[in-house]
């Protein structure tokens, strides 16, 4: 009926509406702030105002006068527990409150708690500290930093990948570029404030706060508090907005829960807007060096990208996006390094697509760069470029469809009318440039367990751990439950967010929908083989017929030849009132510690470039049109249009939102988003949402989402790519490109601002 | 960029209660010593001394004891249990705390509660009818998906409703630019434009 629902193609199902969308416009989709507390204590948070050095005394007379303050947590109230540690898990391995040593600015150096939000806010800001102050290590080229290299610093990226002599085939080329790129420090900014809520009931603690990963948080929080994990529960049903700065657990959460405890009575802590770019992570700025050569055939025959991440002093936080773009066309020769570079800084983190999003921004804009020395198209120089094996690993990929993307995307878009003369299009004062660019995104998949419940009157049960922090998850599983046991999609509920439900891995790296749906389709079918037993016995209709032929649909288990049985009568038959299974699904290279570890909240991904016999990568091609004012050189992006493929698609509605969501989130990249770093201070300047520029409505104009059908059955058994984070992976270039085209000036450090189009 | 009116047209308002509370504390030191002043500023005309505070809320009387530095955004969602509105930066920059007052959409976060007695706040629980029936605006968002996290979302209806009545939706353009003081990191704008003007024609002469 409309754009937000687009028609289903091949593999692709219904464009539902969200099963919680009805709480979601009522206001009674209760995010972990809103959950109900009866005899609630308020806390706040104190932090540093250095980046570097050690506090020396603490002055809290003047926190502890305010009417209505019942504790302050601070220097010596966390030294019984265990340190945080850093990982997928935790976002850091700083104990704030463990050591007086001060690592970054805005580091927690106290709680202060009290009966009413107010007093506790007035309490903590009166909260003053003596510093033994050393000269902070802002960023690159700071003095004092000190550069590493990243591969093997961390599991996710244990090499510098390479083929090929890169050397020899650069000096050979006749057409080459060398240049150079870099994209800005970043915060996800979602619009829920981050907040735990912590109470116990006896030794049992529950925690209410937003979180992408309530299994692995369970089991870290009772690792700091020293308590047995079946004691902790994460309960996190709905999250406002996460873009994984809510998948590792931050320092604040056992914090709080210690408060909650001295306390008696729950204590809740909403951080500051102001407070969370220095308490949780961050997209770190990152620096990039671009070689390509190519024959003037347009045939590429040497790549080289070097990248420079920042991180913290004490974690090798690495995003080391070298991984895909060595692999994304058929280069030749392939040369790779990461270095990390250390300063004075809050650890980085995960930040929608963590390595592609800065990686392959410099690799598009340096393949429009390369398709310009050559004077060729840059959707022709893509297609020459295609591979049919990926270049490191000389590995096929398990389903490509790039170039169906760009010829959909570029039909749509009206490529074919675009003057390649720089800044040969105008509409009166406004230049018009015109750009295009490669979304890839990895597709894996890690273990998960789910529940199903099929009761006699139809009634279907999903209950699994994972989270709906937008994307759909809720409604999809719902889908997947109810197109295999044949139940209306409002006959099924699901059950999410909470660590006392199944286990499901960390909604991060675009798994969930695949995880997920494929263990709810392994619960489903083992339900199904059940009814099919019990439907088939002898005596009754089905009789004799064989597993393959049947199937639910409408409340009857139906078989080819047309006989059907009840699904009501089959439950009388067997006796029972509901049926209920349990299921663990792994992907298939899973080793088999898999589920031992999903259960210990460190599940495995499974996919990628990990792979025995395959690549495993989801495709997108975007297209959009800039106007850039000849006189104020103001940048506008009037048009976009993306078209992506992902496998099977649970449902259009919902995958389109999300591509939808992460185009903009690409606009913003190229032109809006940056954390300023005061360089004396080590700080962060523009710590709010009026001076962190996000793109707003009317940023936006014509927006466009092809869905592309792609059948891709080796990824997983959904046979489900995700796409949470494909969409806004080179929309960046992108605008870039289409920058260059107008005005004929290639920026290569992000964001795009008036100010460089100026000089 | 518009913002939505952030404070009701009103003689307090947050500059001058600030103002106020200001000018007394600094007084008092004149009067002795900085504890006595301490004392002298938590009187009954102190900033902490809890405040009966009568609200109307989607047409039900509150009678709320509050710390006068309530705002209205803490004491709805704190104080009376209506969570549907939601804080997003608590500093008048994002949007999610839109709510109606007297039928103008303001940003519940910059108004102190204490401000808004004898006025009609209406929320976002107040919006669909007892029955169960969406408001049009709640149905069209449903219907154009118009979120995702839905974490803005009650703000961004309560500020569509303002927009429509406020004759700021007449066309696409419009709607974007008076819908800009409420942030959706999650981007659904299009969504929401789509939602505004079907709600906008559905509610036409209504």
């Amino acid at each position: 009926m409309d754009a937000a629902a687009p028609k289903p193609k091949e593999n692709m199902g219904e464009p539902l509406p969200r099963i919680d969308a009805r709480l979601k416009v009522t206001g009674q989709a209760h995010y972990p702030a809103d959950l109900p507390t009866a005899n609630i204590a308020y806390g706040a948070l104190a932090t540093s105002s250095i980046a570097k050095g050690r506090v020396t005394k603490l002055h809290l007379d003047d926190a502890r006068a305010v009417p209505g303050l019942l504790d302050i947590v601070t220097y010596g109230d966390m030294d019984k527990f265990e340190r945080p540690k850093f990982g997928n898990t935790g976002a850091t391995s700083i104990g704030p409150l463990h050591d007086r040593t001060i690592f970054h600015d805005g580091q927690i150096i106290a709680l202060a708690v009290a009966e009413t939000f107010e007093a506790a806010e007035e309490a903590a800001q009166l909260i003053r500290a003596d510093y033994e102050e050393e000269k902070p290590t802002a960023s690159f080229d700071s003095p004092g930093t000190k550069t590493i290299p990243a591969a093997g610093k961390s599991p996710l990226f244990k090499e510098d990948v390479k083929a090929g002599d890169f050397e020899a085939a650069y000096a050979a080329a006749p057409v080459k570029i060398d240049q150079r790129y870099s994209t800005p420090t970043q915060h996800h900014n979602p619009i829920e404030l981050f907040s735990t809520t912590a109470m116990w009931e006896g030794d049992r603690l529950i925690v209410h706060e937003p979180s992408q990963n309530v299994t692995g948080w369970k089991v870290e929080l009772a690792r700091q508090l020293k308590i047995d994990p079946a004691r902790v529960r994460i309960v996190s049903p709905y999250i406002g907005g996460a873009f994984g700065s809510k998948g590792p657990m931050t320092t604040r959460t056992a914090i709080v829960a210690v408060a909650a405890k001295r306390l008696g009575r729950p204590v809740r802590c909403v951080t500051s807007r102001m407070q969370a770019f220095g308490t949780q992570t961050y997209r770190a700025e990152t620096r990039h060096r671009i070689r390509i050569g190519a024959g003037k055939d347009g045939r590429i025959t040497a790549f080289a990208h070097e990248g420079w991440e920042v991180t913290s002093r004490p974690d090798a936080y690495v995003v080391g996006g070298t991984s895909a773009t060595g692999r994304m066309y058929d280069y030749g020769s392939v040369l790779t390094h990461v270095s990390l570079v250390q300063a004075d800084r809050n650890t980085p983190g995960y930040m929608r697509s963590p390595p592609e999003t800065p990686y392959v921004y410099a690799l598009e804009n340096a393949m429009d760069e390369m398709a310009v020395a050559l004077g060729m198209d840059p959707v022709e120089f893509r297609r020459i470029n295609e591979p049919k094996t990926e270049p490191i690993g000389k590995k096929p990929f398990s389903s490509r469809s790039l170039i169906q993307c760009y010829e959909q995307a570029a039909d749509a878009f009206g490529w074919a009318k675009r003057d390649p003369k720089v800044g040969a299009m105008r509409d009166g004062d406004w230049l018009i440039g015109m750009g295009c660019a490669t979304a890839i995104y990895p597709t894996a998949a890690a273990p998960c367990a789910a529940r199903v419940r099929l009761t006699v009157d139809g009634g279907v049960r999903v209950q699994c751990s994972s989270h709906e922090i937008g994307t759909g998850v809720r409604t999809v599983a719902a889908q997947m439950a109810a197109e295999r046991l044949g139940a209306g999609i409002d006959k099924v509920e699901v059950e999410m967010g909470d660590s006392s439900l199944p286990p499901a891995p960390v909604s991060g790296g675009s798994i969930s929908t695949a995880s997920v749906c494929s263990a709810v389709l392994k619960a489903c079918d083992a339900i199904r083989t059940k009814l099919f037993a019990a439907a088939t016995g002898e005596g009754s209709s089905l009789a004799g017929s064989h597993n393959e032929e049947l199937d639910v649909r409408g409340g009857k288990i139906v078989a080819k030849s047309g006989a059907s049985a009840k699904v009501e009568d089959v439950f009388k038959t067997m006796q029972v009132g509901a049926i209920e299974e349990y299921a663990e699904f792994a992907p298939k290279s899973a080793t088999p510690q898999a589920l031992k570890k999903l259960y210990a909240g460190q599940p495995e991904f499974h996919g990628g470039e990990s792979d025995e016999e395959s690549v495993k990568y989801a495709f997108g091609a975007e297209f959009v049109e800039v106007r850039v004012n000849s006189y104020t050189k103001e940048i506008r992006v009037p048009r976009i249009v993306g078209a992506f493929a992902a496998g099977r698609i649970m449902n259009t509605r919902t995958a389109r939102s999300q591509l939808m969501g992460g185009m903009i989130w690409g606009i913003g990249q190229a032109l809006h988003e940056a954390t300023e770093v005061d360089r004396r201070y080590a700080r962060y300047v523009n710590r709010d949402l009026q001076d962190y520029l996000v793109p707003v409505n009317a940023d936006i104009k014509d927006l466009q989402v092809i869905l592309v059908p792609e059948v891709d059955h080796a990824v997983n058994p959904a046979g489900v790519k995700g796409l949470g984070e494909l969409g806004n992976v080179g929309t960046a270039a992108a605008v870039a490109s289409a920058v260059y085209h107008a005005t004929g000036k290639r920026i290569r450090d992000l964001p795009i601002r008036i100010e460089q189009l100026i000089t | 960029m518009s913002q939505p009116s952030a404070l009701p047209a009103t003689d307090l308002n947050r500059r001058s209660f600030m103002t106020g509370t200001v000018s007394a504390v600094a007084a008092v030191p004149l009067l002795g010593s900085p504890a006595k002043a301490e004392t002298a500023g938590r009187s009954d005309t102190g900033p902490r001394e809890p405040a009966v505070t009568s609200l109307r809320i989607n047409k039900q009387p509150y009678e709320l004891s509050l710390d006068p530095r309530t705002s209205l955004l803490d004491a709805l969602r704190d104080h009376a249990g209506l969570t549907g509105t939601k804080k997003g930066c608590d500093h008048g920059q994002c949007g999610a705390c839109t709510v109606l007052v007297d039928g103008k959409r303001v940003l519940s976060c910059l108004s102190f509660a204490v401000m808004n007695g004898g006025k009609e706040v209406t929320t976002i629980e107040g919006l669909s009818s007892t029955d169960g029936v969406l408001h049009p605006m709640q149905q069209a968002f449903v219907d154009h998906d118009a979120f995702q996290c839905g974490y803005c979302t009650p703000g961004q209806i309560m500020s569509a409703i303002g927009c429509v009545n406020e004759g700021h939706a007449g066309s696409e353009d419009d709607i974007r630019e008076f819908m800009s003081g409420n942030i959706c990191r999650c981007a659904a704008y299009p969504n929401i434009v789509a939602a505004i003007i079907q709600a906008r024609d559905e509610t036409k002469g209504a």
